[in-house]
């Protein structure tokens, strides 16, 4: 806490464009296009204070965090069994709660193990206050197929040290599970003959 | 000793038929303790598993030896509740080391009860894969008692075609014949003191005819110089009547029943403490009154028949009412023959359905302690045949000289709930039909008295049958998913068996198959109205709220299923399909995983977490499931098309037809089954085979949606555009709302050239896509998402591409193509953005 005493006082001076919100991301859940795997992955921390770890940062609850303890970049790393299909990476964010622990500088990285990463994604936030949707994607627009991702902190506002964060979420599309390479369709009518169960 | 026991049976038998089970067991230990007999010892077996703790009567008859077929019957019923199968069998055929036993071997060593002990047996044998086998004993099981519905049930699950005409009917049961006259005999042994009775009660319910029918029996019996031996009674009766039917064993089987019976009446009369209350199984008291018949025969009546035969009976009613009635019956009209099968079956179901709670009633009857080890027909029978009940305790009722009130309060009460009112004059009616017909026959002219009753309690009978007989084919039909024709048989059953709750489930079941969800949502929800109870079938009601996406109703449904029984797997099934509606796949796995749990052997959990796994793209997981499923049930085709969806999925399409076909072997009639197997026959490049399976899945069902669809992008992919379009235009008369129609007449104009019809049909594709799946469809637009992935540039591209061509058309489809193309191009960025 003592580091980020001092950039407490910079505080009224950072008023530029907001990172606006983003939806929840159990809105995107029940359209049923996007599914959560984080579950399915190995997840691990450059460092964590004592009781802020991983399980903290995945527990579905906005009012706990993950914060790290140790010296820059901060790193999440979330891994896969297989190879996995990830459209998008959703963060929770709150500088209202968190201030100078709050990620200013993100980079997502991903790649087959911790020596192949390559960065796909740097992001600067500025104050952002809810979920940050992070859309990983390969130049042709297509959800990326990867092993890993590590997502790290590179800086935080007001140069804070340490960096919270309180929710990460990881999607993959939703496949559909009619046959027939076809988008979702989209009345009962037709959905009902979709398949059987 | 053996006297002194008596009461206490007696009151081990009315805790049980009070459902005080731990006073029951309690005093069952207490007697077992005291007189260590086998009889004591299936007692106590029987308070056990009645209260549920079928592990505790398994361990205590398997400590000791149990050499009477009531105690192996029991014994084995525990083994296949703690599914311990091969020992069940064991008990039942004999083991690897004894020769096996045949059928006829156990229908000897059972006697009465054969046909529940087959029907165990024969699902031991389905259980343990060996069908043919398991078909077998049940059908012996039907055809030694054709009141039986779980064989038959059965039967039709392993996919046998069991004829419910053959099945359900009396001629088949050759017992059956030689019993009726038993019970009417019996009762005439009642009805002397029916007679006596003055504070019988007087109603001019059907029943009363009934009794009245059995005065004029009684009267006429007397005649007979066997002074109401029933043995020889029934012998006479059943070979008057039936000419075709077999004599009851033989001689000396009748005569040993009759010499064990005397010692037994003699006993009864030291034993039989009048004062019981007036609930309690009649304990002895009954042969005190009427010395006449011995009671082994008498009960033999109730096993034969299973008693369904015998409406209860209230009071006797006096000889006027009788004959009036009769009379109106005569002169009412045959034709109306239709009518009074409908009525007759409410009888015969109403005493079924009073049996289970009295159903022991007759133990106490017969003191059997002492009798030799060739007694067990009639032992067994008093413990096997629950309906039997509610006429013992009438005639105990009618024995005892006190009129006791709360057996006939019961019996009333009883009657009346049945709702019996036109009945009286369709079955003299039938009874009169069923006269004339015997008399015709030209054997049996000057008994027609006897016959009158006997021929009464036959119609019940026979109404019931064709009850089953219909019901059996509704089931039938359904089983091998002739839907529609079982929705049909169905609907024609008299209306209040139509709407009961087994009907309409099944109703429901046939609608859910042929893909009419909403028929069969209306169906079930009329289930939940009048039988809030039901658990079967739930889950099927709950998967078809899942395909129409009624996720109030479903969670409603689940709240209410899950709060009700949380030991039944439909229950949790619903549950589950509540939260894979929710799309919260994690939380329905769990719940699916639950049904399991609760019931290993219900293969429909298997299926839906297998379909779950695929949801969450744990397909490994998933094909366990469904194999699983297949395990439990080699029947259920909707796992093999999980198996099939699944090699779909990894495009090992050759074995994804192969279960498809195999699904639709077991289902030929499922549009959706071929639907799907044109699509993969279309997949490995047959795409005039898989022509020719949507047209057949059209035909099948004019209204699936999906077939016409696939069948034009079949014909799209195979470049036929008109007739595509064709097919397309007639798809948006049935689905006008459906954005992928639009979608693809929107793609066929694009390989038409038609690029101002091709983006307008875009257009309106993507105004039609609710937000949710809006995505796919902008994305499908924008990037190459084709069907056939035989177009190398993305569609965004292709348009801008068009564009400049459209722009020589007319200033109007210009415009309207600009706007179109801005808007396409304009979501795509927004997609982008997420």
């Amino acid at each position: 806490m003592s580091t980020n005493l001092f950039a407490c006082f910079l505080l009224e001076m950072t008023t530029p464009n907001k990172t606006p919100p983003g939806a929840d991301p159990k809105q995107l859940e029940r359209t049923g296009t996007v599914r959560e795997i984080g579950s399915q992955a190995v997840w691990s921390l450059s460092s964590c204070k004592p009781g802020f770890g991983v399980d903290q940062l995945r527990d579905d609850n906005l009012e706990t965090y993950w914060q790290s303890d140790g010296s820059q970049p901060h790193l999440v790393n979330i891994q896969f069994r297989r190879k996995t299909t990830v459209k998008t990476l959703c963060i929770y964010a709150d500088y209202k709660s968190d201030e100078s622990y709050t990620p200013s500088k993100i980079s997502v990285r991903v790649g087959n193990n911790f020596h192949n990463l390559q960065e796909i994604r740097q992001l600067e936030l500025v104050e952002p206050s809810g979920w940050i949707h992070v859309p990983l994607t390969d130049p042709h627009k297509k959800p990326i197929r990867t092993f890993m991702i590590q997502i790290a902190v590179l800086a935080n506002h007001q140069n804070g040290r340490d960096t919270h964060m309180r929710q990460i979420k990881v999607y993959t599309p939703v496949e559909e599970s009619s046959i027939g390479k076809f988008p979702r369709c989209t009345t009962i009518d037709f959905m009902m003959y979709r398949s059987i169960r | 000793m053996t006297v002194l026991q008596e009461p206490v049976q007696a009151a081990i038998w009315q805790a049980l038929n009070h459902y005080a089970y731990r006073d029951a067991v309690f005093l069952a230990e207490r007697l077992y303790a005291e007189v260590h007999s086998e009889e004591a010892l299936f007692l106590l077996a029987t308070c056990y598993y009645r209260s549920g703790k079928a592990y505790k009567a398994y361990r205590l008859l398997k400590g000791h030896s149990c050499t009477t077929p009531q105690c192996k019957y029991l014994l084995a019923k525990c083994c296949v509740d703690l599914s311990k199968l091969a020992e069940g069998e064991q008990i039942l055929s004999g083991g690897v080391l004894n020769k096996q036993k045949s059928h006829d071997d156990i229908v000897t060593e059972f006697g009465d009860s054969a046909c529940f002990t087959l029907s165990l047996l024969g699902h031991v044998y389905c259980k343990t894969d060996r069908l043919a086998k398991g078909s077998e004993c049940y059908q012996k099981s039907l055809s030694l008692n054709p009141f039986l519905w779980s064989p038959f049930e059965s039967l039709c699950e392993i996919g046998e075609k069991p004829d419910p005409d053959q099945t359900f009917k009396l001629t088949s049961l050759q017992n059956f014949s030689s019993c009726l006259p038993n019970t009417c005999t019996t009762l005439v042994s009642n009805h002397n003191i029916s007679h006596r009775q003055p504070d019988s009660v007087l109603m001019e319910t059907p029943q009363d005819t009934i009794e009245l029918n059995r005065l004029n029996l009684e009267s006429s019996n007397s005649k007979y110089p066997s002074l109401n031996t029933d043995s020889s009674m029934s012998y006479i009766d059943s070979a008057v009547i039936s000419p075709d039917a077999v004599p009851l064993g033989s001689g000396s089987a009748i005569l040993s029943k009759q010499a064990q019976n005397k010692p037994k009446t003699g006993r009864s009369l030291l034993g039989g403490p009048a004062a019981l209350s007036p609930l309690t199984p009649s304990f002895g008291i009954l042969p005190l009154e009427t010395p006449s018949p011995g009671d082994g025969s008498y009960l033999q009546n109730y096993t034969n028949s299973s008693s369904v035969i015998d409406v209860p009976s209230t009071g006797a009613p006096s000889k006027k009412a009788v004959t009036r009635i009769s009379q109106a019956g005569t002169k009412s009209v045959f034709s109306q023959s239709g009518n009074s099968r409908e009525v007759t079956p409410i009888l015969v179901a109403q005493t079924q359905s009073s049996g289970p709670q009295t159903s022991t009633t007759p133990q106490v009857l017969s003191p059997t302690i002492a009798a030799p080890p060739n007694a067990l027909p009639r032992r067994s029978s008093r413990l096997f045949t629950s309906d039997s009940s509610t006429t013992k305790e009438n005639s105990k009722k009618l024995k005892m000289k006190f009129p006791p009130k709360i057996p006939n309060r019961k019996t009333k009460s009883k009657t009346n709930k049945g709702g019996i009112t036109q009945p009286n004059i369709n079955d003299t009616l039938e009874i009169t039909k069923l006269d004339s017909s015997i008399i015709s026959e030209g054997k049996i002219s000057t008994v027609a008295p006897q016959i009158q009753a006997f021929t009464l309690q036959k119609a019940a009978a026979e109404g019931l049958m064709s009850l089953l007989r219909d019901m059996g084919k509704g089931y039938l039909a359904l089983c091998s998913y002739n839907c529609k024709e079982a929705i049909n048989i169905l609907s024609h059953l008299p209306s209040h068996h139509y709407n009961t709750g087994w009907v309409l489930c099944q109703i429901g079941r046939a609608y859910f198959e042929l893909a009419e969800y909403m028929q069969a949502e209306r169906i079930f929800s009329e289930v939940r109205r009048i039988e809030n109870y039901r658990v079967e079938g739930m889950e099927i009601y709950s998967t078809t709220l899942w395909h129409l996406q009624k996720d109030v109703a479903l969670s409603v449904l689940s709240k209410d299923l899950t709060d009700m029984d949380k030991n039944s797997p439909e229950a949790w099934c619903a549950a589950g399909n509540c939260f894979s509606l929710q799309r919260e796949h994690d939380i329905a796995i769990k719940f699916f995983q639950r049904a399991i749990q609760v019931d290993p052997n219900y293969a429909y959990a298997y299926t839906l977490l297998g379909h779950e796994f695929v949801l969450t793209e744990e397909l490994d997981k998933a094909l366990a499931c469904f194999r699983n499923a297949i395990r439990v049930n080699p029947r259920h085709y909707n796992a093999w098309y999980g198996l099939g969806m699944i090699y779909y999925k990894q495009e090992k399409f050759s074995l994804a037809e192969m279960h498809f076909q195999k699904a639709l072997d077991i289902n030929p009639q499922s549009s959706v089954l071929l639907c799907h197997i044109g699509v993969v026959q279309h997949a490995l490049k047959k795409s005039e085979k898989a022509l020719d399976t949507l047209n057949k899945a059209i035909n099948i069902d004019p209204k699936n949606p999906l077939c016409k669809f696939h069948r034009a992008s079949v014909l799209f992919a195979n470049e036929k555009y008109k007739s595509a379009l064709q097919e397309l235009e007639e798809l948006k008369q049935i689905v006008p709302k459906e954005s992928l129609v639009y979608f693809l007449i929107g793609k066929v104009y694009k390989k038409l050239g038609q690029t101002h019809l091709a983006l307008m049909n875009f257009s309106w594709a993507m105004d039609l896509d609710p937000k949710g799946a809006n995505n796919q469809i902008k994305e499908a637009i924008d990037k190459r998402y084709l069907p056939d992935d035989e177009e190398p540039i993305t569609q965004e591209e292709q348009i801008n591409e068009c564009y400049p061509y459209e722009s020589v058309g007319t200033d109007e489809s210009q415009e309207s193509s600009m706007t179109d193309a801005d808007d396409t191009q304009l979501h795509a960025v927004e997609s982008d953005e997420f």
